[in-house]
């Protein structure tokens, strides 16, 4: 039976010994202080607070820290810095795909992880990706050609 | 508020089951939901809750011999969507599932043991008669999903067992068919959900089935009226299927939105039906929608 937690965060090792039905994200934001996590809908619906475990997106409001033993979790603070976040950061800006931006550190996450597994994907391949998110801003369009734009700057860097 | 455990192997959770009646708690999409109490506070259960996600034990797809394809309880809906070795009916289920991180994260077994009836992957389960495997310190039992879900968030799971894994018998079906209407295309719980699938040998339809999902308090297989088109040649379709469909209409029970429900579900069954008729090239009837 396990009585502490541990796990990688954005590639350091974290120790956590509470309740182990915490949510993830409260993990990340309260204790870690990464509030690039963002807190939509509580639900895993709207994709805010959407994060990398594993290497596969998910939403960190619905996992319970429980259920991250021995897992790799990236935040948007983790990938911001390395050449694919910097790649989308610089896609995103480019391409307009930002008004209000609370579901922005999302739609990156959701992104990262829809390139990382399909390098140029199509249009329809990239709502699809982001069909997690909810954007209540921009209607979607500048976001999907923001992250196409992404993929064919990127080039090789997503292979 | 019961206590949480998280067990590190499958014969420690099966001790703590029996000892506390804790209860599986694997991707948390519907139990964390359940349970929510807002920003910044963890969820709290009536109940004794174990983190059950990293008993390797309950993890993998795997082909038996005899083409019985065994998925373990713990499979998420992006890994069955994306297993070579899973039924056609069943991917197409778990593809449709929420979206991305939901997929990443479900599990067939919540899937199964939440018993919604508006559940996306029993429907195509139960047309397939897959068995689920349970688990408790005394061994493990086979028993039909169709009889282990006995109604709207009603199983015949005992407190001391678990559900290990999901067996679907290997079948090779002439024409298949699958589709799920919610709201939206990603994200959405379904409002009404159909499978079927025929053989059809010498122009004999020797084989016939569907299962109607969130058209009742569970998912609807109605036998009798399987019955009524097993055994007729292709081109007797027209003869039947009035019959055929008044049959099924019987025995769904949609308790809201009834009219729409049942008109939808005659409409889908029709059009499989005539398909065949028509005489539709071997396959997927309907495209993958």
């Amino acid at each position: 039976m396990l009585s502490k937690i541990e796990f990688k965060v954005n590639g350091r090792n974290t120790v956590f010994s509470g309740n182990p039905l915490t949510r993830l994200i409260d993990v990340l934001r309260e204790d870690l202080g990464l509030t690039g996590v963002k807190e939509g809908c509580g639900e895993g619906e709207c994709g805010a607070c959407s994060v990398i475990k594993d290497g596969k997106l998910v939403t960190s409001c619905i996992i319970p820290v429980g259920a991250v033993n021995g897992s790799e979790i990236y935040t948007i603070e983790g990938i911001r810095d390395t050449e694919k976040g910097k790649c989308l950061v610089e896609s995103f800006a480019e391409g307009g795909a930002v008004q209000c931006g609370f579901c922005i550190p999302g739609m990156v996450m959701a992104a990262y992880a829809l390139l990382s597994e399909n390098p140029h994907p199509t249009d329809e391949e990239i709502r699809k990706g982001i069909s997690g998110n909810i954007c209540r801003c921009t209607g979607y369009d500048l976001i999907v050609a923001s992250i196409r734009l992404a993929a064919d700057k990127g080039g090789d860097l997503w292979a | 508020m019961g206590m949480t455990y998280i067990p590190s192997a499958l014969s420690e959770a099966l001790q703590l089951r029996a000892g506390t009646g804790a209860r599986p708690l694997a991707g948390g999409t519907d139990m964390m939901v359940q349970a929510k109490r807002g920003i910044g506070l963890a969820p709290e259960f009536p109940y004794p809750v174990m983190i059950i996600s990293g008993l390797d034990e309950l993890k993998g797809i795997k082909a038996r011999e005899d083409g019985t394809v065994e998925i373990g309880a713990l499979s998420t809906p992006a890994e069955i969507a994306a297993s070579p070795l899973v039924p056609w009916h069943v991917r197409m289920a778990a593809a449709g599932m929420g979206a991305v991180a939901l997929r990443n994260s479900a599990t067939i077994g919540g899937n199964i043991g939440n018993a919604s009836p508006k559940g996306d992957l029993p429907q195509p389960l139960i047309l397939l008669e897959a068995e689920v495997i349970l688990v408790s310190m005394h061994g493990e039992k086979k028993m039909l999903l169709d009889d282990f879900i006995l109604g709207s968030k009603k199983t015949a799971l005992r407190d001391d067992e678990l559900i290990k894994s999901i067996l679907i018998p290997p079948h090779s079906f002439t024409y298949s068919y699958y589709r799920k209407i919610g709201m939206r295309r990603a994200n959405a719980i379904s409002k009404l959900s159909l499978s079927a699938a025929a053989v059809v040998k010498d122009g004999e339809i020797v084989d016939f089935r569907a299962a109607s999902g969130a058209a009742g308090p569970k998912v609807i297989r109605s036998h009798e009226a399987e019955a009524m088109i097993k055994g007729h040649r292709t081109e007797e379709i027209p003869d039947i299927l009035d019959g055929f469909l008044a049959a099924w209409d019987g025995a769904i029970s949609p308790h809201a939105m009834p009219v729409y429900r049942r008109n939808t579900t005659k409409r889908m069954l029709s059009f499989f039906l005539e398909s065949i008729f028509n005489g539709s090239e071997p396959g997927i009837i309907g495209g993958e929608v």
